[in-house]
């Protein structure tokens, strides 16, 4: 079930990334400190934290949309330009950033068709998709007959048409009401149960990322860096799963390490103490 | 259907009852011909001559298409350039602010020196320039003003710089350039009409209001204003019917 990338046993590897904005000006931003970070093939990784942490540009330093001042990426055992120039990840913004002018089939054809597909192909793979996303109905629709959570199915279908090993989501959820927000976190977690997926995921809600995620990555700004990682094992997740103790467990968890009262710093320091 | 009925019917009503006033201004207070005509006069004369009348809104006409055609190609290749080359775009926008600050009309007598009398050639460049600024201006505008996340996207996509430009930069400067159009196409028939008040061929509408009003044949001065008011109303429509069918999408809430 799990897809590994035949070169390598890592998603993603993230080393030593600084990330600085107008360096040596008086508007100088280290956006990212020193960011270290491994992604294991199918594992849902969630990156939190305070906005302006620098989630966004580490998100971009791996897609290889920003370049890192210091460090490296890789994707799938090659460097992030070159996973890039392959496609090996798909991305998912918090706009669905659709083409007004494409049907709703034809944006998540664009991929395909960037990539020389043939006509055919694209159509039937781009149906396959919308299926998954159950909007097969609205294929010749367009973008702006639909709703905010409905597009962003579409851009997700989009993400996911070249089939990537790797998914890149930038709050693709924070728009959307409660009510669909978790619809569409069941539907994100049985895509990826079903195509056996890596994701990043960037959220700013802390049960959203719990309930996703097999690690949460909690960063802190100024310096950006990563404060602690939160592992969480809740098994499948169902309607039960965010009414169980083990859930409240991990939230509060998560939360502590926002605040900055890691569970597990605040044991290493009394150590120290003693 | 309903709803275009009723976005139809306030203007007619309107315009019926401001040329019932306008008649009733004109009998009632008795006046004169070469002060204000009455509508009836104009219609009169706009029916009466409808040969006349329909042969210099061709020639206009013509002019004007001619005009608009070869601005907007050359307005759309500079968005292009622009575009592409940054640096152009940094010149060329102030340059074209600068320009279409310079009455382009006032050139015609010197263009017509350069041509035969008889050649529509120098009212062609006249409205060719003035259909080039909003054109070129607004044209440049969609290819740049492009969502930063949908150029990310692409990137993700690894697209190259002239997919880009087919997939994304050029359809989303397409209502732009409606706009633009919207604006230049009327803009064409008034440059056309009124470049021929500085001589050249006399069978256009603009000469024939100068020389209709010269032998203080007010009525159909007017009834030739009328001319081209509707020239001006038939190109405009022209590009709201192209722009429906080529672009749906215009004036459409953006998607998130
Ligand atoms: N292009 C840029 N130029 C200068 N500074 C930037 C740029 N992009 C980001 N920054 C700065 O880097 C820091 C991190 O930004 P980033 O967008 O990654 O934060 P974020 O964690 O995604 O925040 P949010 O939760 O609000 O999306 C911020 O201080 C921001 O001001
Ligand atoms: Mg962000």
């Amino acid at each position: 079930m799990s897809v590994t990338s035949p070169v390598s046993t890592t998603a993603v590897q993230a080393t030593g990334i600084w990330k600085v904005f107008n360096e040596g000006q008086a508007n100088e931003v280290t956006a990212l400190q020193d960011i270290n970070l491994t992604v294991a093939p199918g594992e849902f990784i969630s990156l939190i934290g305070p906005s302006g942490c620098g989630k966004s540009t580490l998100l971009r330093v791996i897609a290889d949309l920003t370049q890192p001042t210091k460090g490296s990426a890789e994707v799938a055992g090659m460097s992030a330009a070159e996973a890039r120039k392959q496609q090996r990840y798909g991305m998912a913004f918090q706009q669905a950033a659709l083409f007004d002018w494409r049907t709703v089939q034809r944006n998540v054809e664009l991929p395909l068709e960037l990539q020389g597909w043939s006509k055919s192909d694209r159509a039937a793979r781009a149906m396959e998709l919308l299926e998954m996303v159950q909007l097969a109905d609205f294929a010749s629709h367009r973008p702006w007959e639909l709703s905010g959570g409905m597009q962003q199915r579409v851009a997700i279908a989009r993400s996911l048409a070249v089939d990537p090993p790797l998914l890149l989501m930038d709050e693709p959820f924070g728009a959307l009401d409660e009510m669909t927000r978790e619809r569409m976190q069941n539907e994100l977690l049985r895509i990826r149960q079903e195509t056996g997926k890596s994701v990043i995921f960037v959220t700013h809600s802390i049960p959203e990322a719990v309930y996703l995620s097999d690690r949460v990555v909690v960063m802190s700004p100024r310096p950006g860096r990563i404060t602690d990682i939160v592992s969480v094992s809740l098994g499948e997740r169902d309607e039960d799963t965010r009414e169980a103790d083990a859930f409240y467990a991990s939230v509060t968890e998560v939360r502590e390490a926002l605040r900055g009262r890691t569970s597990g710093g605040a044991a290493r320091a009394r150590v120290g103490e003693v | 259907m309903n709803g275009r009925l009723r976005a139809v019917w306030p203007p007619v009503i309107i315009a019926v009852i401001f040329l019932a006033a306008w008649q009733l201004l004109v009998v009632v207070q008795d006046i004169k011909p070469f002060l204000l005509p009455s509508p009836s006069l104009i219609l009169g004369n706009f029916f009466g001559d409808f040969s006349l009348m329909f042969n210099a809104a061709l020639y206009t006409g013509t002019t004007a298409i001619l005009g608009l055609m070869f601005g907007t190609v050359v307005g759309l290749v500079t968005a292009l350039i622009a575009q592409r080359f940054g640096v152009v775009n940094k010149l060329i926008t102030p340059l074209a602010a600068g320009l279409a600050t310079v009455p382009i009309i006032a050139l015609t007598p010197i263009l017509n020196n350069m041509f035969s009398i008889t050649s529509r050639t120098p009212k062609v460049i006249i409205t060719m320039i003035i259909v080039f600024f909003p054109i070129f201006v607004n044209v440049t505008r969609g290819l740049i003003q492009v969502q930063p996340v949908q150029l990310e996207l692409m990137r993700s996509m690894n697209a190259r710089p002239r997919t880009v430009l087919r997939q994304l930069r050029i359809p989303n400067a397409i209502p732009f350039f409606f706009t633009a159009m919207k604006i230049a196409a009327p803009l064409s028939v008034i440059a056309a009409l009124v470049s021929e008040y500085f001589g050249g061929p006399q069978q256009g509408l603009g000469s024939r209001i100068a020389s209709s009003a010269a032998n203080t044949a007010y009525g159909r001065a007017w009834a030739y204003v009328v001319a081209s008011i509707i020239t001006g109303l038939i190109f405009y429509l022209i590009v709201l019917a192209v722009e429906r069918w080529a672009a749906p999408w215009t004036g459409r809430a953006r998607s998130a």
